[in-house]
């Protein structure tokens, strides 16, 4: 069954996989130096983790490749429903850690589903979006059914109290609208419905202390020793790595462990801080082309469902990204997004990976049809 | 498809300048907040220099205390960690709750003591379950230490942390807040001597506070010493004495001793004292006030503060003004019938019968009232003012302690000064016994007496010997300072001192109480009026004890070659002579005798000889 084309082998698309194997390799060294402190000789226990993590994310890559991707247009719902039951589930199984429940625990392996719920959510979209006649502009109206599969894991994960995945797996569903051909009338609506909804959550939809996590966004100042002190904390490891950084295992904030939470949602800090602008300006620009390269796959992909099943899947890289590194940055409030292929945490780079390896199944067959 | 690669590169174009700014234009700004993050100064406090007395015995020193601190922010199961530690400690968990509280924004992060002076015990205990406690720290503090307790506790002073209105004054410019300071006594005065260097050590912290490596440091220099004058036993021996003058009661009143010749203090007692110790480690709030309401006033060092009448001790001032102006001579007789007739007012001797014809010598072995009536009058306020500012009185003697105070010596001038009133002549009559309004501290009787003693030479009571470094290098020197001499001739003086032997030696002299054996003591009584009473017929135990008098006694010895004066004051102590007598006497002895044993002479033939002398004489006062 498992047929190798050669074809197949002479399109395989080598510069996405580099620059992914790339990042992840940094990711590795970098998650080595953000628990250095704790491990001391050896390593930390995350690290074993997140190599096992890489390992299962390269069988889940395999896996991906050797499989017609368009197999996925018949699976989607039902990895869709798959996926929403397990965010589901975790209403009622998961154990309230820092304040929300998103983590589904099975002996040692800890699964966040909305990790999961991310590729069903875009494999679901994909589908939806050519189902529709392509060519034509829509009104907004007719977007009902994306417009369902997106509200119902978005509420979900809100039940949850889980504000940052949230918003991301709402901005992840919307990576598509670029694509959809709307009017603009429609747009007009759209962006009001929107301003009306974000009142709405500040006032009735946040808890006070994701309230204060974007105030003190506003004004970090507000009382640097509270939830501002991450921000702050944040923007003084990256600005003091300076041009060429403090070194290698060298950087005081990460060692000393001012940064908070330093291996997974601050792991970019630390490699600020410790290869200065030289080393993050670099690895911005691994990410840029990682993300243009994908969207040159949408844009080659001779087929409809793998051009837009290569959109989902680059914005569900793009957005986790962009505002991991606008946090870190201290360009956005705080909000627990991991970065893809950095961060420590086994389901974001099991899902990464599998996203990028679709990606790749979608570029290898872009001249088969 | 292009519009969104271009949103793309556009965002990470933001990121690129956010990092450059971030990086580069601020990247030193950043650099130093980082390091200002991570490295922790922590201040070494210097142990204050040690005072020794006069044979180099230490008096006040520094001694590690250990302590215990917690960082609220850092404690990550406060309940087990307060359960832990009060099992740790012995104490009542609620209350080590209680001094901690609920701290919020930056105090959380500031360390609040829970305990100051722990046991070696007590800090092994908690250092052994350091790391089951995270967030609990043990410090090591330097704490001064009095060695005798509350024994020359005025004198010695006591410490606390510098206050806000000192905080901006020339003389702590470089203090800062909660800094330790000497705030009275000799603490005081030595404050920049004592106070040594602090030190400093920078280390590098990470975020719980753990020190992860030392940068650098700057070690603490301990405060130079002071040796002073002082006699530590002797001061112990003074105090017991005052202390148990009499008994079931609280003893207050002051001693000093001091030699005669340098004006060295080798003991300067006042009681009620405090314990200084009780201060070393700030003094609790309810400590203070105790002390502060006591209407025994603990605080106060009656040796130079207090203000007493100087009663009969006034009579040698008066004797030698009186026969240096050549209004008296030592053979003319005085007819005392026991009181003395002024316009209307009739004045009293003490002793009701009289003491018939007095001259120089038994007016005061016997302290006759009346004679001295007669010589006041003949001088006159103003001249017996003139020889008793000569004599020191009515000034600062000089003694470097603070709150020195400097009696009052009337005169005509004065009075119209003060109440706008014209000096009545029997104003002179009680003036010249030295009550009315004369006052005097127990240092400036010791002063006066001195000059008698050692020929009229006016010494300033030293207390500071000399000065060093903490390794015992000379600093400064205090040479022994004489302020002039008292306008009496030599053989005047001489007619004084042969009659203040017998006060002490005579059977009917008035100080009979502090003969020592061996020993030539001269000395004078006095009693310090407090109220005039009506009725002179009352009892003496009936009087209401802050209305009797209060007691002086004034001694030195050897006679033939005076080292040492003692002043003696024994507040409402009656009769000078039978309560103040005695503490002079104690002082005397245990001087003579650590003297003889230093230089090891025996002497024991000799004393014995003479013990038998000691009994009856007269043991009424004045």
């Amino acid at each position: 069954m498992l047929r190798i084309d050669r074809r197949l082998i002479q399109n395989f698309d080598w510069v996405l996989l580099g620059l992914m194997v790339i990042l992840i390799s940094m990711g590795i060294a970098n998650l080595m130096s953000a628990t250095h402190a704790q491990a001391g000789e050896g390593l930390a226990p995350e690290v074993r983790r997140q190599l096992l993590a890489v390992s299962l994310g390269s069988v889940g890559m395999l896996i991906c490749l050797f499989v017609d991707y368009r197999i996925l247009e018949r699976l989607a719902m039902p990895f869709y429903f798959l996926s929403l039951a397990l965010v589901g589930s975790t209403l009622f199984l998961a154990p309230v850690i820092h304040g929300s429940q998103s983590w589904l625990v099975f002996g040692p392996v800890r699964l966040q589903p909305a990790e999961v719920m991310k590729l069903g959510l875009v494999v679901a979209l994909a589908r939806s979006f050519h189902h529709q006649p392509a060519g034509e502009l829509r009104l907004l109206r007719e977007l009902w059914k994306p417009g369902l599969l997106l509200a119902a894991p978005v509420g979900m994960i809100l039940l949850q109290r889980d504000m940052g995945v949230a918003v991301l797996t709402l901005l992840i569903g919307a990576s598509y609208l670029p694509f959809a051909r709307i009017q603009t009338r429609s747009w007009v609506a759209f962006g009001t419905a929107v301003i009306a909804a974000l009142v709405a959550l500040w006032n009735f939809g946040l808890e006070s202390y994701q309230r204060g996590r974007i105030l003190d966004f506003v004004d970090p100042a507000r009382d640097p020793l509270a939830s501002g002190y991450q921000a702050i904390q944040s923007t003084i490891a990256v600005g003091s790595g300076g041009f060429f950084g403090k070194g290698y295992l060298e950087g005081t904030q990460t060692q000393l462990r001012f940064l908070p939470t330093q291996h997974t949602d601050f792991a970019f800090s630390v490699l600020a801080e410790e290869w200065g602008f030289l080393g993050s300006a670099f690895t911005l620009l691994l990410y840029l082309l990682f993300l243009i390269w994908g969207l040159r796959i949408a844009l080659h992909s001779k087929e409809g469902f793998g051009s837009v099943l290569a959109v989902g899947l680059v914005g569900a890289l793009f957005w986790p990204a962009v505002i991991n590194i606008a946090m870190v940055l201290g360009l956005a409030p705080v909000i627990g997004v991991p970065l893809p292929f950095f961060s420590y945490g086994g389901s974001s780079m099991l899902i990464s990976m599998i996203a990028a390896g679709l990606l790749l199944n979608v570029s290898m067959r872009r001249y088969m049809f | 498809m292009p519009f969104v690669m271009i949103g793309v590169a556009l965002t990470f174009g933001i990121f690129l300048m956010r990092l450059f700014q971030l990086q580069i234009i601020r990247g030193d700004e950043y650099q130093i907040r980082s390091e200002r993050n991570s490295v922790r100064t922590v201040r070494l406090e210097a142990a204050r220099g040690e005072i020794l007395d006069r044979e180099r015995r230490l008096v006040a020193s520094t001694r590690p205390a250990f302590g215990v601190e917690v960082i609220p922010n850092e404690l990550h199961a406060p309940q087990r960690t307060y359960d832990a530690l009060g099992e740790l400690l012995g104490r009542e968990v609620l209350d080590l709750q209680g001094v901690v509280g609920s701290p919020g924004g930056r105090r959380r992060f500031q360390p609040i003591a829970l305990a100051t002076d722990l046991s070696y015990e007590e800090r092994a205990r908690v250092e052994s379950h350091r790391y089951a406690l995270p967030g609990v720290f043990t410090t090591i503090r330097p704490r001064r230490y009095y060695e005798a307790g509350e024994s020359a506790a005025h004198l010695l002073g006591f410490i606390g942390e510098i206050g806000a209105e000192q905080l901006g004054t020339r003389r702590f410019a470089d203090y800062r807040a909660g800094e330790i300071v000497g705030k009275s006594g000799l603490e005081y005065v030595l404050e920049s001597h004592l106070r040594g260097r602090a030190g400093g050590r920078n280390t590098i912290v990470d975020v719980a506070g753990r020190e992860m490596e030392v940068l650098d440091e700057v070690r603490a220099v301990r405060g130079g010493t002071a040796v002073l004058t002082l006699d530590r036993e002797l001061q112990a021996v003074a105090e017991q004495a005052l202390a148990t003058s009499t008994e079931g009661e609280t003893r207050t009143g002051a001693v000093v001793a001091m030699d005669v010749k340098t004006g060295d203090l080798l003991a300067l007692v006042s009681l009620p004292a405090f314990d200084p110790n009780s201060f070393a480690g700030g003094i609790d709030s309810k400590t203070w006030q105790a002390l502060r309401d006591d209407p025994l006033e603990p605080l106060l060092n009656r040796a130079i503060t207090g203000q007493y009448p100087p009663g009969s001790t006034y009579k040698a001032v008066v004797a030698a003004a009186a026969l240096e102006e050549g209004l008296i001579t030592p053979e003319e007789k005085i007819y005392c019938p026991g009181s003395f007739r002024l316009g209307r007012r009739t004045y009293r001797c003490w002793k009701r019968a009289g003491h018939g014809w007095v001259d120089l010598q038994r007016s005061l072995v016997e302290s006759c009232d009346v004679y001295y009536y007669q010589a006041g009058l003949r001088l006159g306020v103003d001249r017996i003012a003139f020889f008793a500012r000569a004599f020191s009185l009515g000034r600062l003697t000089g003694i470097p302690i603070p709150n020195e105070q400097p009696g009052l010596v009337p005169t005509t001038a004065w009075k119209e000064r003060r109440f706008g009133e014209p000096w009545h002549k029997g104003e002179t009559v009680s003036t010249s016994i030295g009550q009315g309004y004369n006052l005097m501290t127990p240092i400036q009787l010791a002063v006066i007496y001195a000059a008698i003693a050692n020929g009229g030479a006016l010494v300033e009571p030293r207390v500071v010997r000399r000065l060093e470094t903490k390794d015992g290098a000379l600093v400064r020197e205090y040479p022994p300072v004489f302020r002039g001499t008292v306008p009496v001739r030599p053989e005047n003086l001489q007619l004084v001192r042969d009659a203040m032997e017998g006060v002490v030696s005579a059977p009917n002299g008035t100080g009979s109480r502090a003969r020592v054996p061996g020993v030539r003591v001269a000395g004078k009584t006095g009693t310090a009026q407090v109220v005039r009473l009506k009725d002179d017929d009352a009892e003496e135990v009936e009087i209401r004890r802050e209305h009797r008098d209060h007691a002086w006694f004034v001694a030195y010895a050897p006679v033939e070659a005076p080292e040492i004066v003692v002043a003696v004051l024994v507040e409402h102590g009656g009769h000078g002579g039978a309560t103040a007598g005695p503490v002079a006497q104690a002082v005397l002895a245990h001087y003579f005798a650590s003297k003889v044993s230093d230089e090891t002479v025996p002497v024991l033939e000799r004393s014995a000889a003479v013990e038998t002398v000691s009994v009856g004489g007269g043991d009424a006062s004045h």
